[in-house]
């Protein structure tokens, strides 16, 4: 097979298969990741409130918005009056 | 996939393991003259003070150190360092002659083509947990591993990647190859230096103190990510809930000085290293609480009882304390109650903290006792690398030729590895030209 620079990748894809839980995966990241970002378009929102309206484990959307201000779809907004919590929002 | 490519090439020195102890070891014989080949397993040496943020008992950022440091083992043109690779076997022919395979396994980047510009991790649609973020926040599958990382590559991690070629179409410099592939090198050496680094105990391993299932039960190298500048979140925060923390308890000794679990020994280490974090703590959080459980605080060097006695001076409550068992409380705020006996008034009392930071000790790495199929490579009743004359010349491992440096050999901090560095190199030097 003539491997085409800047193509590499279909030389890989015929000689391995993609497990189906590394697809599953990615289908729930990016289910995850739609409704957190749709969440933020109607409004700035704390953790609390966001699982709330995400119906998930708190941790897990710990876990998922921090990942999301890594990959700069999401940035950290002010802290309550208490010093405890944040407010997330969009990056604009 | 095996290329089943063997090239043959020599040095004068292997030095195994790229922490801050090979990376010294390998300097200071390549500053000599001889030349060196450093073999790392992960994708970027420094070991663990790579990830570290200060160090005790000078409170230096531990970055601003070793970036330095690793740049110039980089950069010297007598070492040469494999990353993502690991030593298959050593053979010693004879004095002065070792005959090594390295296995290395493919990056799917081009190291020396790769500016590190990122636009393949913005294409890439996978997260993951971040390994060298100890799993707090995810990564991509093209990925650079972390900002001071060295090399400053991108790599693919093949396991999760979907091949979906996204990060081919927009890298600018056609440095991702999918044909990349792992390579058998098999080399000479005229002497070897195992710097193998430690483990981490596995808190768990420890069901009562909850790690795992209570959220807000983290390891001590977790909060180490968190009070580096390279951090996973903007700043100290409750994994459980996004909260930031104002009553924060440290478990010392988890895992170490118990033979229940396998580890009789104290890690030298945890002591200190809570220490410092609770004194960064205190400074990132102005009002938090923070006590340290306790069985004894050893501050045995240099600067060390000071360290503690600031700790104290700052407000942190020390405790000689022993964790029975951590639960959750009941209202659902995320909160532990860790049940413990007061040592110093013989009850057992219970506390409420927010989190809980599991001040993990060291344990053995023993992959260097595999590398030898002819020689015995004794270790150590506790499984460290066995040190054949510990007062006299204590880099001297059960094999004429092969040196012992870091924590490799024993629980250490970093000074104490750089000196065990400095006298492997110095050993391996003095072998080396009595050939
Ligand atoms: C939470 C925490 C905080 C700490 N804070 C401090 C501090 O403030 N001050 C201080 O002085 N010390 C501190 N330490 C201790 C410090 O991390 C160690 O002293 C130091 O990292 C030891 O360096 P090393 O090179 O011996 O081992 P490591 O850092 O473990 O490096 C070993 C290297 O070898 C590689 N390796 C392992 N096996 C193989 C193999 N088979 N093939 C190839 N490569 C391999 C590893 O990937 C790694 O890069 C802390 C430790 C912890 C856990
Ligand atoms: S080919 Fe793999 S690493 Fe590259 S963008 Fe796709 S999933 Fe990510
Ligand atoms: S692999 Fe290509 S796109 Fe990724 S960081 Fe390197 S140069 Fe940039």
């Amino acid at each position: 097979m003539e491997i085409e620079k800047g193509k590499t990748f279909k030389y890989l894809r015929d000689k391995r298969e993609v497990p189906q839980q590394v697809k599953d995966q990615l289908k729930e990241f990016n289910r995850i990741k739609k409704a957190m970002l749709d969440a933020f378009k109607e409004s700035d929102l704390t953790i609390d409130q966001l699982t709330q309206k995400l119906n998930m484990p708190k941790p897990e959307v710990v876990y998922y918005l921090m990942s999301l201000i890594k990959y700069g779809f999401v940035q950290t907004g002010e802290v309550d009056d208490m010093d405890e919590y944040f407010t997330y929002k969009l990056k604009k | 996939m095996m290329s089943g490519q063997s090239k043959n090439i020599s040095f004068d020195a292997l030095v195994v393991g790229g922490g801050i102890a090979g990376g010294e070891a390998a300097l200071n014989l390549a500053t000599t003259g001889f030349k060196v080949l450093l073999v790392e397993k992960e994708l970027s040496i420094g070991g663990k003070m790579i990830m570290l943020s200060k160090v005790f008992p000078t409170l230096d950022c531990a970055a601003c150190i070793t970036t330095p440091k690793v740049s110039e083992i980089s950069r010297h043109p007598n070492i040469t360092i494999y990353t993502s690779s690991e030593v298959g076997n050593i053979n010693k022919i004879a004095e002065n002659n070792f005959e090594a395979t390295i296995i290395r396994k493919p990056r799917y980047v081009v190291i020396e083509d790769c500016t590190a510009c990122q636009l393949c991790e913005q294409a890439c649609p996978v997260s993951v947990p971040d390994q060298y973020q100890y799993n707090l926040v995810g990564r991509k599958a093209a990925f650079i591993p972390f900002s001071i990382a060295s090399p400053k590559a991108a790599a693919i991690d093949i396991d999760n990647c979907i091949l979906c070629g996204a990060c081919e179409k927009v890298c600018p410099t056609n440095c991702i190859d999918f044909t990349q592939e792992t390579e058998e090198i098999q080399i000479s050496v005229k002497t070897v230096i195992l710097a193998t680094g430690f483990k981490l105990f596995d808190p768990l391993l420890m069901p009562r103190y909850g790690f795992g299932l209570f959220k807000n039960v983290i390891t001590s190298m977790q909060m180490e990510r968190e009070l580096a500048p390279t951090r996973p979140f903007n700043t100290v925060l409750r994994p459980g809930d996004g909260k930031v923390p104002d009553k924060i308890a440290y478990v010392l000794c988890t895992g170490s000085r118990d033979a229940s679990i396998g580890n009789p020994i104290c890690s030298q280490i945890c002591c200190m290293y809570s220490i410092k974090q609770s004194q960064l703590l205190m400074g990132a959080l102005p009002m938090a609480d923070v006590t340290i459980y306790y069985l004894n605080i050893r501050s045995f060097g240099k600067g060390f009882e000071e360290f503690y006695q600031q700790a104290k001076g700052m407000g942190v409550n020390f405790v000689k304390g022993k964790i029975g068992k951590i639960r959750e409380t009941e209202n659902g705020n995320g909160n532990l109650i860790l049940r413990y006996e007061d040592i110093n008034e013989g009850i057992v009392k219970e506390a409420e903290h927010d989190m809980v930071i599991l001040s993990v000790g060291v344990l053995p790495n023993q992959d260097a006792s595999g590398f030898f199929p002819k020689e015995e490579l004794k270790l150590d009743p506790y499984k460290f690398i066995y040190q054949a004359d510990s007062l006299i010349s204590p880099a001297r491992t059960s094999i004429d030729g092969v040196f012992v440096a870091g924590t490799a050999s024993g629980p250490m901090d970093i000074p104490d590895s750089i000196l065990s560095a400095g006298s492997a190199s110095a050993e391996a030097l003095s072998y080396l030209i009595q050939e």
